[in-house]
């Protein structure tokens, strides 16, 4: 039999299976963009709006550092289309990189984990055939994906060669995530490590861009991110650089069918070391298995937020430099109420916050993992009450997310001095960091509430999470209401150092996650654990 | 005589599934009671109820003397379960999950912890992931038979052990009960229930059949006879009490209900019985017509 033997059949199978989530995606991403893009059509409608946005865009460091060096901008009379991107181009290239990354990883290293590659495998489906079948799935998603944001910017009437540039870029981004995810699902040996590796190698691409963007602009070109803005979309497209998006994705995944013909099901590529024959005295309950299986993505997350919260505080002086121009000064200076340099920190601890909000919510939803695969009823018969069961795992989570923000203060206080010499930023940036804790464990708290009342639903946090980061980082983008924007715990947070610390909304935001959490109590002490 | 467990008109509904209709259990103090019945007849459900997970809808539960809901913590400090799905966390060795529930428990017991380890000849320095099925029960079979447990509930802890180890795990019980503690056994495997069980209940539809000792249901039931006699036999078949008939060559098999043996006995006698041999029902034919679809009434 042949590798690839039945791999129309699994495709067809794969694509059965995500008629639901695939069109989930397509509409959320094509939404969110379109959306966007009418909102920053409408309040940039003349050149002169466009010629200021620019002025301020090309000095504000916090704005290169999110979203790009900002092709275009520099023109004399900045097109829409070139604002727009500004905008845009960088959450929907992450956001096309997100889905390949889920999407592949659902479909391979997840479907291993549990016991259902094994019957697929066992019928006459050839080896690579699920590897190969997945990666063309995704990749056909991108590109239908891709097809109808290029559609949806030229009926918002920008320009048909930028409209496909952009989604085109996009495509290519997504390709290379499928590869390295492809990859990752070889060498993992489970299902979250293959996502979280995958996610982390994002992340860096994103790091070394945003560094990059802010300084020369050679970093930017060690990173994906970095080749998909370097097309340019409305602002003269340089094509070639798709082609490079695309080789690279294609030598990732002929590497990953290459790993996949080596290794066996199940297995990661990577060898496990045999465990220990007797229990460490320390593992004696709830709360020390909790820190125990969770040990690995708090030192990810721990070492990723140092890392990053390092490189913004390294470029932070720049932010100075950028806005040397006094009238963009000026601008820059009423929008925050602290320095330059202040509010570039604060805005880079706020978007920081709400990325590791992720680590939060998906710490959080671990006991229902927990429960959903059965190992949570036969804890519960021991000795071991419901309560304290989840609360250990809620301890785990809380102290995990004041963990790593607070190595994200510290990465960026360090940082700041290295380049600066000044070590005086430490302190304020760590108790930035830490301020942000209070909206996070909203969050976490939320998903604690679900787990206690509504244990099916508790998927529903994550929605809670992708509504905050809208909100965080397209709130002005898509001009919301301010009503809206008060849904989000993040926007009541006090953003130091740029203004001073105010304890009333943090205290009230305590309030609510012990409100919260006072809900998933009563809830998991009422409800049948099944 | 005390009882462990007591379940009287118990009923659980999942949406518009009915898990227990009216069911009715008891275990006394020191016995080995097997609990058996059909798929999604109910027992995981009882053994749910019984630890405290899900709580019934109507009816009234005590196990130990407690509320099985409301005193669950301190009653599971007495109790030791082994679930029928074992699922383990998959980056911990067998070892390390073994002696976390015991320390759970609070009654880590190296020395027979260590006994059983080796008598089940398991690995505990591998990982749970690369555990076969067989092995994950062991590793839980060890997590509760290694504790002090006064009452062991099993919910099918043997479908994955090949024939040795099914006997190894037969003599661990028959030591526990030797210790007097209380076994409740769920279990599809007939032969492990007839070696083991003091008394049996049967559920089907979450309502209790049959209940009581092993002899007792044997003798309360049905007989087997195989005869053969001088003159055709006619006309059996359609006496009151007589089941599943069949002819052969020279004999005829067929089950009859007790109270109609005399009956059946008048009727062979004039026409010369050259042979007879009568014989309780195996519990593989009690099971089958238990679990078989038309209800007997215990
Ligand atoms: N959480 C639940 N939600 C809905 N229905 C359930 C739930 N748990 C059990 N049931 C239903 O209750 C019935 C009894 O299930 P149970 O698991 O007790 O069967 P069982 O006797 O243990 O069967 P088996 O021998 O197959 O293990 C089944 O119809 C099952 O589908
Ligand atoms: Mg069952």
């Amino acid at each position: 039999m042949t590798p690839f033997a039945g791999f129309g059949h699994q495709l067809r199978f794969v694509l059965r299976l995500d008629r639901v989530r695939g069109s989930v995606w397509f509409a959320a991403m094509i939404g969110v963009v379109l959306a966007s893009a009418l909102s920053v059509l409408s309040l940039y409608g003349t050149v002169a709006e466009r010629q200021i946005y620019a002025q301020v865009a090309t000095a504000d460091a916090a704005l290169k550092a999110i979203a790009g060096p900002g092709y275009g901008l520099a023109a004399a009379e900045p097109t829409e289309g070139a604002v727009v991107m500004n905008e845009v181009e960088m959450y929907t290239y992450v956001a096309f990189a997100l889905m390949s990354v889920f999407m592949l990883v659902r479909h391979t290293r997840a479907e291993e984990d549990g016991d259902r590659a094994e019957l697929v495998r066992a019928a006459p489906i050839g080896r690579l055939a699920p590897l190969a079948a997945a990666g063309t799935w995704v990749a056909l998603l991108n590109v239908v994906i891709g097809i109808g944001l290029a559609i949806a910017m030229t009926v918002v009437g920008l320009p048909v060669a930028g409209s496909i540039a952009f989604a085109a870029a996009g495509v290519g981004l997504g390709l290379v995530f499928v590869g390295i995810t492809a990859v990752t699902a070889q060498v993992a040996s489970s299902a979250r490590s293959a996502r979280s590796t995958a996610s982390a190698t994002l992340g860096a691409f994103f790091i070394l861009r945003a560094v990059g963007d802010i300084g020369s602009g050679r970093l930017s070109w060690l990173s994906p991110l970095g080749w998909a803005q370097s097309v340019r979309p409305y602002a003269d497209e340089r094509w070639w650089v798709l082609g490079l998006l695309l080789a690279t994705a294609v030598a990732l995944f002929g590497a990953a069918v290459t790993l996949s013909a080596r290794r066996d099901l199940g297995a990661g590529i990577l060898p496990q070391r045999p465990g220990r024959t007797e229990a460490s005295p320390r593992l004696d309950g709830p709360l020390a298995l909790a820190l125990r299986l969770q040990r690995g993505s708090v030192i990810g997350w721990g070492v990723g937020m140092l890392i990053s919260g390092y490189f913004l505080g390294l470029i932070a002086d720049q932010a100075d430099q950028l806005a040397e121009n006094d009238a963009v000064a000026q601008i820059l200076d009423q929008a925050g109420q602290g320095s330059i340099t202040e509010s570039y920190l604060a805005t880079m601890m706020l978007m920081m916050a709400i990325i590791a909000t992720g680590y939060t919510v998906s710490s959080m939803l671990r006991p229902r993992g927990e429960e959903r695969d059965g190992r949570a009823s036969p804890v519960l018969a021991t000795p071991v009450g419901r309560r304290r069961w989840l609360f250990d795992h809620a301890a785990v989570a809380a102290g995990g997310t004041f963990l790593i923000m607070a190595l994200c203060g510290l990465g960026a206080g360090i940082g700041y001095a290295t380049s600066t010499g000044d070590a005086g930023q430490v302190l304020p940036l760590l108790a930035s960091a830490l301020t942000m804790v209070s909206p996070m464990l909203v969050l976490g708290a939320f998903a604690a509430a679900l787990i206690g009342v509504r244990p099916g639903w508790s998927a529903i946090a994550w929605a809670g999470v992708a509504v905050v980061a809208v909100i965080g980082y397209l709130g002005e983008t898509l001009n919301l209401p301010q009503w809206a924007r008060d849904v989000s715990p993040f926007t009541h947070v006090p953003l130091v150092p740029a203004v001073p610390f105010d304890l009333l909304p943090v205290a009230l935001l305590a309030a609510v996650t012990v409100a919260l959490a006072g809900v998933a109590a009563v809830g998991i002490s009422h409800r049948d654990i099944g | 005589m005390t009882t462990a467990i007591s379940l009287e008109g118990v009923v659980k509904t999942f949406g518009s599934t009915q898990a227990l209709d009216g069911l009715d259990l008891e275990v006394r103090t020191g016995e080995v009671h097997a609990y058996l019945g059909p798929n999604g007849a109910g027992k995981s459900v009882t053994i749910r109820i019984l630890l405290g997970l899900i709580r019934q809808d109507r009816g009234r539960v005590e196990l130990l003397g407690g509320d099985p809901w409301r005193d669950a913590v301190a009653l599971h400090r007495r109790l030791a379960y082994v679930p029928g799905d074992v699922s383990l966390w998959p980056n911990l060795s067998g070892g390390e999950i073994i002696d976390y529930f015991a320390r759970l428990r609070g009654d880590l017991d190296t020395r027979r912890r260590d006994d059983l380890i080796e008598r089940f000849e398991l690995d505990p320095r591998k990982r749970a992931s690369t555990y076969s099925k067989g092995n994950r029960q062991k590793v839980a079979l060890v997590t509760a038979l290694s504790s002090s447990a006064e009452l062991i509930i099993l919910d099918e802890p043997t479908s994955g052990l090949d024939p040795l180890m099914e006997t190894i795990f037969q003599d661990c019980i028959r030591e526990m009960a030797s210790e007097g503690r209380t076994i409740l056994l769920s279990s599809h495997i007939l032969a492990e229930v007839e070696k083991l069980c003091d008394r049996v209940t049967i559920i089907r539809q979450g309502r209790a059949v049959q209940s009581g000792t092993l002899s007792d249901l044997r003798t309360t039931t049905r007989t087997s006879m195989t005869v053969s006699t001088d003159e055709p036999i006619t006309g059996l078949e359609d006496l009151e009490g007589v089941h599943s008939f069949r002819r052969d060559v020279d004999h005829v098999h067929f089950e009859v209900d007790d109270p109609a043996i005399a009956e059946v006995m008048r009727h062979l006698a004039g026409l010369g019985i050259r042979s007879l041999v009568s014989r309780p029902p195996t519990l593989e034919e009690l099971f089958l017509r238990e679990y078989g679809d038309e209800p007997v009434d215990g």
